[in-house]
C-alpha cells in the first residue's frame, strides 16, 4: 500500500533521513520506534509532505506523493494526527470532524449559500461520517461533547478528537504520531484496544509513533526501528526487541559506564513491556558518542 | 440569524441534553425571526418618513458601513487574515461604479471642462448608454435609476473581486504582519495609482468627479436592502462547510492542509468575496456622498472598520454589526463633543464617562465572578471620575475652569477611547466570536450536559468511578 524506496532528507548540514525503504501492507498495524531525534516524526511529515525528500520515492497505492502538497496527499488517502495536538481550537468538537470533510465536498460555494438540495444531501452525510467516526469513542465525545469547543476538553478527549478527525478524512492510511502521549495507563489501554478497532472495523491500515512500549507490543503487526535517521531493524516485536543493534541504540553499549542496576531496569521495560518508558535522551544520549 | 451551526444536518445526538424540541422551538424562532424584521421594517418606515433627513443619512451610512465591515469580517474575523487594504478595494468599486452611474448632463459638463482629465472613451462608459444601445429606453430615465445603478455596482463589485484575487496571491506565501503590511500597501497604491496621469483620464486625477447620483446612496431602503443581502451571503457562507474550513485556515493553517482543505483557494476565494461586497459598499458609499474622490478612500476608513470588528467581535456578523452602528452614531452625532466649552463642563463629562466605565468594570467583575468586586479596574477610573466630576462641579466659581476649550477631533479621541476600554474590559469585543442567535438569547445552550449526561461524564472521567485506583498521568514526551 505504502512504499518507501531509498528516502533521503537533510536539513542544512544534518542527515536527518538516510536511504530509508519500508512498505506497509494493507490492513498492517506498523510501529515506528526508536530514541529521540531519531527521524520518526521527519518521516511522517515527508509521507504527508510537509517536507520534500531530497531523494528517493514515496508510493502510495501506485502513485508517488512526492512532491504534492499536503492537501493533495490527503485526497489521495493518507491521513495523519500531529503529536503536539493541532486541533481547531475554538471550534466545536463537531466543527473539528467536519472540516476534514470539506475537501470532499462537491459543491460550489454558490450552491452551499443558497442551501441547494445537493449541497444540504452532502452536509448531512458529513454529520453521518462525523457522528460514525467519534462513536469509536464510545459515548465520550457525544451528546453535548459535540457542541463544546475543543478548548474545554481533556487532554485525552482532545487526542481522540485528533484521532477521529483524521479518520474523518476518508483516508485509508493513518498516521498515528504518539497517539497514547499524556494518556494515563487506563486511557492507554482504551486507545489500543481502539486502535486495533480501527484496524478492524474501520479497515485502517496504521503506522504510528509511539514511545510507550506496551501499546506497541500490543498491537503491532510489525516495528521499524529507526536511529540517527537509518532503519536499524524491521520485524515482530520480540525479534526487535532483543536485537542488540537496537538495545545498544536504546541503551548504549555494555562497556559503557551506566550503572548494572538501571540498565536491567530499563531492559526489563524494554522487553516486558511493562509502564516505565525506555528513557531515550536521558540515558541513551550520553552514551552514544 | 436564528441558524445554529449544529441545526443544519439533522444531528442524530439531538435527543439529549438541553435539545431543543425541534418543531416548537423552530416555529418559536420563525415567529421571532419575523417579529424582528417587522420591527425593523417599522424603523425603516419611520425613519425614511420622518422629517429628518440627518437621520436618513445615518441609517443609510450604517448600511453601508456594514456591508463594508461585515466584508471585511469574512477576511480578517472569519479566515483570520489581517487584510488592510479594504479601502483599496472600496475605491475602485466606488469609481467604477460613480464612473458608469454618471447622468448624460454631468458628463456633457465635465466634458466641456478644461480642468477634466478624464479622456473621451471613460465618459462613454455609462451604462445608460449601453441599456440605450440595447434598446432598453425605458430603464434610462431618472426614475430607472436603480437598474442602472444595479448595473453598475455589480461591475464595481467584480472589478473589486478581481483585485482581490490579485491580492490574495501574496497571502499564498506570506502570514501575520507581512501579509498585513502587503494588503495596506495595495490599498495606498491603488488610491496613488488613481491619482497619477495614467489612470486620471478614467478617475480625473485629485479632483476626481462631482455629481453622482445619490437617489440610491442616501435611500434607507435600498442601502438595507443591500445590506440584507450581504449579511444573507455572509452568514450562510460562514455556517456552510467553506466557513467552516475558513474557520479552520484561521485556527490552524497547517492543520487545516494536513486535513486536506485547499488552504490556497479559499484564501483567495475569502478575499475574492470581500472584495466583492466592499467593492458594492464603495459603489453605494460614493452615491452617499455624491462624488467620487480620491480623500474618500484613505486608510482611515478601513481603520474605522477594524474598530467596528474589534469593538464588535472579531468573526461575529451581528457583533460587528453592532460595532458599526456604534462607529457611525459616534462619527455623526459627535458633533457637539467638537464644540467649545468651559473647562469645568469638561471635567464633569470626564468625570461621568470614568464614573460609567467604572461601573462597567464592576458589573463585569461580578457577572464573571472575578474577586475582589473591586479591582483596580474599578477603583482607579471610580476615583479618578469622582475626582474629576466633583472638580468640574463645585469649582465652578474657580476662575481656572472658567477658560473655555474646544473640543477638537474629540470624536477619533472618543472612538479609540471606547476601543481602548472594550479592548480592557472585553478583548475579544462585545459579543466575542459568539452571533446573536435566539437560542443563545434565552441561553440554550448545546454544549451542556443534562443531568444523566453529566453523570454518565463524571463516570467515564474519574478513575474512582470507574474502578481504577489512582490516576498516574505520564508528562508529555518530548520528540524532536
Amino acid at each position: 500500500m505504502l512504499r518507501l524506496a531509498g528516502v533521503n532528507k537533510s536539513f542544512g548540514g544534518l542527515q536527518a533521513i538516510t536511504d530509508l525503504s519500508f512498505e506497509l501492507a494493507e490492513g498492517e498495524i506498523v510501529s515506528v520506534i526508536g530514541p529521540n531525534g531519531a527521524g520518526k516524526t521527519t518521516v511522517f511529515n515527508l509521507i504527508t509532505g510537509v517536507y520534500t525528500p531530497d531523494s528517493g520515492d514515496i508510493l502510495f497505492e501506485g502513485g508517488s506523493l512526492k512532491g504534492l502538497r499536503p492537501n493533495a496527499i490527503v485526497d489521495r488517502g493518507v491521513a495523519r494526527t500531529f503529536q503536539n495536538l493541532r486541533l481547531f481550537t475554538n471550534l466545536t468538537v463537531l466543527e473539528n470532524v467536519l472540516i476534514p470533510q470539506h475537501h470532499k465536498l462537491r459543491s460550489t460555494w454558490v450552491s452551499s449559500v443558497f442551501r441547494t438540495s445537493g449541497y444540504l444531501a452532502q452536509e448531512r452525510r458529513m454529520h453521518e461520517v462525523a457522528l460514525e467516526k467519534l462513536s469509536f469513542f464510545g459515548p465520550r465525545l457525544m451528546g453535548f461533547r459535540l457542541h463544546q469547543s475543543v478548548e474545554v476538553l481533556s487532554y485525552a478527549n482532545r487526542r481522540r478528537t485528533e484521532m477521529a478527525r483524521a479518520m474523518a478524512t476518508g483516508a485509508k492510511l493513518l498516521l498515528l504520531d504518539e497517539p497514547s502521549a499524556g494518556m494515563n495507563p487506563k486511557e492507554t489501554r482504551e486507545i489500543t484496544e481502539i486502535i486495533r478497532r480501527m484496524r478492524d472495523e474501520g479497515g485502517y491500515t496504521i503506522l504510528l509513533v509511539e514511545h510507550k512500549m506496551n501499546l506497541v507490543k500490543d498491537i503491532s503487526d510489525r516495528v521499524i526501528v529507526l536511529d540517527y535517521g537509518r532503519k536499524l531493524a524491521e520485524g515482530a516485536y520480540a525479534d526487535v526487541v532483543n536485537d542488540p543493534a537496537v538495545i545498544e541504540a536504546y541503551l548504549g553499549k555494555r562497556s559503557d559506564k551506566t550503572s548494572a542496576v538501571a540498565r536491567a531496569r530499563a531492559a526489563d521495560g524494554l522487553v516486558a513491556g511493562s509502564s516505565v518508558d525506555v528513557p531515550g535522551s536521558a540515558a541513551g544520549g550520553e552514551e552514544r558518542s | 440569524m436564528s441558524a445554529r451551526p449544529g441545526d443544519a444536518g439533522g444531528n442524530g445526538a439531538g435527543a439529549r441534553g438541553y435539545r431543543p424540541h425541534y418543531l416548537a422551538h423552530r416555529v418559536r424562532n420563525s415567529l421571532l425571526t419575523l417579529g424582528g424584521l417587522a420591527v425593523l421594517l417599522v424603523v425603516l418606515l419611520l425613519v425614511d418618513g420622518g422629517a429628518s433627513v440627518k437621520l436618513k443619512q445615518v441609517f443609510a451610512l450604517f448600511a453601508i458601513w456594514g456591508i463594508a465591515t461585515v466584508s471585511l469580517n469574512l477576511v480578517n474575523g472569519v479566515t483570520g487574515i489581517l487584510s488592510l487594504g479594504h479601502h483599496g478595494f472600496m475605491l475602485i468599486g466606488g469609481y467604477v461604479t460613480g464612473l458608469l452611474v454618471l447622468p448624460t448632463a454631468t458628463r456633457d459638463n465635465l466634458a466641456r471642462s478644461a480642468r477634466s482629465e478624464l479622456s473621451d472613451f471613460a465618459m462613454g462608459l455609462s451604462v445608460e448608454n449601453w441599456f440605450r444601445a440595447l434598446g432598453l429606453d425605458s430603464l434610462t430615465t431618472p426614475e430607472t435609476l436603480w437598474a442602472r445603478f444595479l448595473v453598475a455596482v455589480l461591475i464595481g463589485g467584480l472589478m473589486a473581486a478581481l483585485f482581490g484575487v490579485v491580492v490574495g496571491f501574496p497571502s499564498l506565501r506570506l502570514r501575520g504582519d507581512y501579509l498585513a503590511i502587503v494588503t495596506f500597501a495595495f490599498g495606498e497604491a491603488i488610491r496613488l495609482l488613481a491619482s497619477t496621469p495614467l489612470m486620471s483620464s478614467f478617475t480625473n486625477g485629485a479632483l476626481g468627479f462631482a455629481g453622482v447620483p445619490s437617489d440610491i446612496g442616501k435611500s434607507v431602503w435600498w442601502t438595507f436592502g443591500f445590506l440584507a443581502v450581504t449579511v444573507f451571503v455572509m452568514a450562510r457562507l460562514k455556517y456552510s462547510s467553506y466557513g467552516r474550513a475558513l474557520q479552520g485556515i484561521r485556527e490552524d493553517e497547517i492543520a487545516s492542509e494536513a486535513m486536506g482543505v485547499n488552504t490556497a483557494y479559499h484564501k483567495v476565494l475569502a478575499f475574492a468575496i470581500s472584495a466583492f461586497f466592499a467593492g458594492v459598499a464603495g459603489g453605494l458609499w460614493v452615491s452617499w456622498v455624491g462624488t467620487a474622490r480620491l480623500d474618500l478612500f484613505l486608510f482611515f476608513l478601513t481603520f474605522y472598520f477594524l474598530v467596528a470588528i474589534s469593538v464588535g467581535g472579531t468573526g461575529s456578523i451581528t457583533g460587528v454589526l453592532l460595532g458599526t452602528a456604534l462607529v457611525v452614531w459616534v462619527r455623526q452625532y459627535g458633533d457637539p463633543l467638537e464644540q467649545t466649552y468651559a473647562l469645568s463642563t469638561w471635567a464633569v463629562a470626564a468625570g461621568l464617562v470614568l464614573l460609567a466605565v467604572a461601573a462597567l468594570a464592576f458589573f463585569l467583575r461580578r457577572v464573571r465572578r472575578i474577586k475582589p468586586d473591586l479591582g483596580p479596574v474599578v477603583y482607579v477610573p471610580g476615583a479618578l471620575g469622582l475626582v474629576a466630576a466633583l472638580v468640574g462641579l463645585l469649582g465652578q466659581g474657580m476662575p481656572a475652569l472658567q477658560a473655555t476649550w474646544q473640543g477638537f477631533g474629540m470624536r477619533a479621541i472618543t472612538l479609540a477611547l471606547l476601543l481602548i476600554t472594550i479592548m480592557i474590559l472585553r478583548p475579544v469585543g462585545i459579543m466575542g466570536r459568539r452571533e446573536f442567535t435566539w437560542a443563545w438569547l434565552f441561553r440554550e445552550r448545546l454544549d451542556e450536559p443534562t443531568e444523566e449526561e453529566r453523570a454518565q461524564d463524571a463516570w467515564l472521567s474519574n478513575p474512582a468511578l470507574s474502578g481504577r485506583a489512582g490516576a498516574e498521568r505520564e508528562d508529555d514526551e518530548v520528540d524532536a
